[in-house]
């Protein structure tokens, strides 16, 4: 496998110590900027709809204020998202692979399935071969053979 | 004609800001869609509108969820996950933009055969609705139990009905003691935002803390992207086998007909029956991806429609979760008495705007995902952090709570958001089961308590 690691975490010094992060719905955070981001989300989204609450009445017709006041609560749950994201950066790790094979003789040595077998139902399938031919993928289905050869 | 627009726009606002939603690998759909819908009811969008709406913002959503799926290996969302192992077995062969263009076009196919499909069976078994109207409480409680039996706590779930039920109503009695009015919006965000509520309390606990200590970022593997691709719109036809074709028609039309199973469950059963038939990994792969998506596409979107078109009252699993403000987001649309989607739109209607839904998301999010996939994941990957994510999901829970019933309906939703996000993430009480104990409780403590 050649991975090429590039690092999109900022703060990955930050890390000495073991443990920090913490898995929230399936992707890493810091506690601590968690809970600014919670609170300042919380408070422009509350803020803007008791603004409204409190300004609208004498501007819009009543019965809409709540509509619009919920409108600007939104929109500030929209600007925390922003904000938030340009305060605290993503703690993720994105590893964008050059070559993506491993080889693909250890794939179906994984799945247990037989390379030579494969290759003949693509051969003997022209729908199969088309679209793989299309696709420009025929190649890595070929050198198969030749790993096998080896 | 200006309703005609007005549901055009709002089924262009439910695709854009789903398109992206979707590529946020993880996300819990009834947390998701539950706040965003209740956002379109409440700002009083026409029902026409908010059908549109939903319908676009269901499609675009899983176009681009297919996204994560192929390109890194980690479901979307839940309703993807039977289909990782197909999707890993491409992505390691080099071939994820093939995994992700033959899911794509299955989806698309699925849910432009599902919409007359489910109309018309939802038309058909309006004729006993009447049945259904006059019987709402018990058939709440018997679905719950049906419901609560097959989720993934099983018999927990079974056994927490009663409690969970004498739970909700005496929040309710509460909550009804200071503010003189019934909450409904309050409790359901409480379990829809649940799971999300529960891994923040785990942060915060000094005990629990321990299952969700990680010690580096969670990593990524996005599979690069080898363009073989000439134009901007793909017939989703051609990407396509003709073989593919067939079975993906076939088994969407039967899934639009099993409103009453979990898409998740008719997605990995369609699965299994067409890949064991099919050959040859590459092509066994590639038409499992196509009829997978298919089929959760097509299930998704009839659950949504024929209960709404047949009884107004939520009979399935994704009505009880995604769709559920669509049946019932008080003032606006309730369901004891029925007064949702159900008495304002006909089955004509349901159809027009259904498609005007389809249409514009497969319009923006079907090009979108077929060009753009791996630079916009990148993007979102790179630019909008999760603490964002979370963080806004809080705050508008907040909002709605707050909206509906100031400082007790954010006590409330936290309250119901805690003791059933516990029960969802560490007994499997799932979402479904919880909306419908909640439906059932006034029925159930009625009839055990008199009250």
């Amino acid at each position: 496998m050649a991975n090429n690691h590039k690092s999109s975490a900022t703060d990955l010094n930050e890390n000495k110590k073991t443990k920090t992060y913490l898995e929230i719905l399936g992707d890493t955070i810091l506690p601590n900027q968690l809970l600014f981001a919670v609170l300042l989300s919380i408070g422009i989204s509350l803020g803007g709809y008791n603004i409204g609450l409190w300004l609208l009445p004498s501007i819009a017709s009543e019965s809409m204020v709540a509509s619009y006041s919920l409108l600007i609560g939104i929109l500030g749950s929209v600007i925390s998202l922003v904000l938030c994201s340009i305060l605290f950066k993503p703690k993720r790790i994105l590893v964008e692979e050059e070559t993506s094979s491993e080889s693909m003789r250890q794939v179906f040595e994984d799945l247990q399935l037989d390379p030579l077998e494969e290759l003949e139902l693509i051969e003997n399938d022209p729908i199969t071969k088309k679209e793989l031919e299309d696709f420009g993928v025929l190649n890595s289905f070929l050198a198969l053979r030749e790993e096998q050869k080896k | 004609m200006s309703l005609l627009v007005t549901a055009i726009l709002f089924a262009l606002l439910g695709a854009i800001v789903f398109s992206l939603i979707g590529l946020i690998s993880g996300t819990d759909e009834t947390a998701i869609m539950v706040p965003l819908t209740l956002l379109v009811i409440l700002l009083g969008a026409p029902p026409a509108a908010v059908f549109s709406f939903f319908m676009a913002a269901v499609l675009a959503k899983h176009l681009t969820h297919a996204v994560p799926t192929a390109l890194m290996g980690i479901p979307g969302d839940t309703t993807a996950v039977p289909l990782i192992d197909h999707a890993n077995t491409l992505r390691r062969m080099g071939m994820p933009h093939i995994a992700l263009r033959k899911m794509i076009s299955g989806g698309i196919i699925g849910a432009f055969i599902a919409l007359p499909t489910a109309v018309l069976l939802g038309q058909f078994l309006g004729q006993f609705a009447e049945f259904f109207k006059s019987s709402t409480g018990i058939i709440f409680t018997l679905a719950a139990i049906l419901i609560a039996f097959f989720s993934k706590g099983k018999w927990v779930s079974v056994l927490m009905i009663i409690p969970f039920a004498f739970f909700i109503k005496s929040l309710d009695l509460v909550s009804f003691s200071i503010l003189d009015k019934h909450l409904s919006i309050s409790f359901f965000l409480g379990i829809a935002i649940g799971p999300i509520f529960c891994d923040l309390l785990f942060a915060t606990s000094s005990s629990a803390k321990k299952t969700i200590e990680r010690d580096k970022p969670k990593e990524y593997h996005l599979a690069p992207e080898t363009k073989t691709w000439k134009g901007y719109f793909p017939n989703p036809l051609k990407i396509l086998t003709g073989r593919q074709q067939i079975f993906t028609s076939i088994t969407t039309f039967i899934s639009s007909l099993t409103f009453v199973f979990s898409p998740v469950g008719m997605t990995s059963l369609m699965g299994e029956i067409v890949g064991s038939r099919t050959k040859g990994a590459y092509k066994k792969s590639t038409t499992s991806l196509a009829v997978m998506n298919g089929v959760t596409e097509s299930t998704y979107i009839a659950e949504v429609i024929i209960p709404l078109i047949a009884f107004g009252i939520p009979l399935s699993p994704v009505a009880l979760g995604p769709g559920s403000p669509l049946f019932n987001a008080p003032p606006v649309f309730t369901v004891d008495p029925i007064n949702n989607l159900h008495t304002y739109l006909t089955s004509w209607e349901f159809f027009l705007y259904g498609a005007i839904g389809l249409i514009v998301a497969s319009l923006i999010a079907y090009p979108f995902s077929m060009n753009y996939a791996r630079k916009a994941s990148v993007l979102v990957m790179k630019l909008v952090s999760q603490e964002a994510i979370v963080a806004m999901f809080i705050g508008l829970a907040c909002l709605l709570a707050f909206h509906e019933a100031q400082l007790v309906g954010i006590v409330l939703t936290f309250t119901v958001a805690a003791v059933g996000g516990l029960l969802n993430r560490i007994l499997g009480i799932g979402a479904g089961v919880q909306f419908m104990i909640f439906y059932a409780s006034t029925w159930i403590m009625m009839t055990l308590f008199g009250i």
